[in-house]
């Protein structure tokens, strides 16, 4: 599945942009979404360099398109600290989306439930009720529901 | 006023999507029909036909890479801007097309 509970995590502590994104890959890798850190890590950082994945309101959404991609898959964190993250509205970061595709995903739907959250994070009611939720639980009904 | 826009960006899994969303959701508070047309991973979706851009009294092209099937557009003045401008404040943007536009 594209949204999974053990892809959520909730009160990460890394302080800087580039050990979230090590971090959040790590746990991709450790459920089977990802064969290589490395080679995830360093297309997602690339891709960082283009085009800030800082999209305001708090939200970043950095990405990699992949073959070390097994899958489609999205790795949701809320962090501990508001952190940089060159973001274009110039405010730090908290809540965090990490996706990964492969270079050919045959499955639309996987693609289909990325690009929806992608259009709900300019939803401030959905943001708002990503922020509070509290729990694992809370966090796969608000992600379910779009 | 009728404005069709395209959105498309280098990976085509996030900005793409969310400056369509971005564009539907302003045009909507500004009182402006629109159709978005997204090329994105999942390919075009949404398309714009032909008769729809002649129909346009505004084309805007949110991307940061070439949109596909441009030559539909070919009559039409475009106004090109980065995803990510979109993202962060799309009734700017519009408000700046149409303005152009009435300048012209």
């Amino acid at each position: 599945m594209v949204i999974d509970q053990n892809l959520i995590v909730l009160n990460l502590k890394s302080n800087r942009k580039e050990e979230v994104i090590k971090e959040l890959a790590e746990l991709a890798f450790a459920q089977g979404k990802i064969t290589s850190v490395n080679d995830y890590v360093q297309t997602v950082l690339d891709r960082e360099k283009l085009f800030t994945t800082g999209v305001g309101n708090g939200i970043a959404i950095p990405h990699g398109k992949t073959d070390s991609v097994k899958e489609s898959m999205m790795v949701f964190a809320k962090l501990n600290q508001q952190i940089e993250w060159e973001s274009l509205d110039g405010k730090p970061v908290d809540l965090v989306f990490l996706l990964g595709v492969p270079e050919k995903d045959a499955n639309d739907l996987h693609l289909q439930i990325l690009s929806r959250i992608s259009r709900k994070l300019m939803d401030d009611t959905f943001v708002d009720k990503l922020r509070r939720s509290q729990t694992k639980d809370e966090v796969m009904d608000i992600l379910n529901s779009i | 006023m009728k404005i069709v826009a395209v959105t498309a960006c280098p990976t085509g899994i996030a900005h793409t999507y969310m400056a369509a969303e971005a564009l539907e959701r302003a045009a909507k508070s500004l009182g402006y029909s629109i159709k978005v047309e997204t090329q994105g991973s999942i390919g075009i979706e949404n398309k714009i036909s032909q008769k729809e851009a002649n129909e346009a009294d505004l084309v805007i092209f949110a991307a940061d890479v070439a949109v596909k099937e441009e030559n539909r557009f070919k009559d039409k003045a475009i106004f090109r801007v980065e995803a990510q401008k979109v993202i962060k404040n799309a009734k700017a943007v519009i408000e700046e097309a149409v303005n152009q536009l009435k300048n012209k």
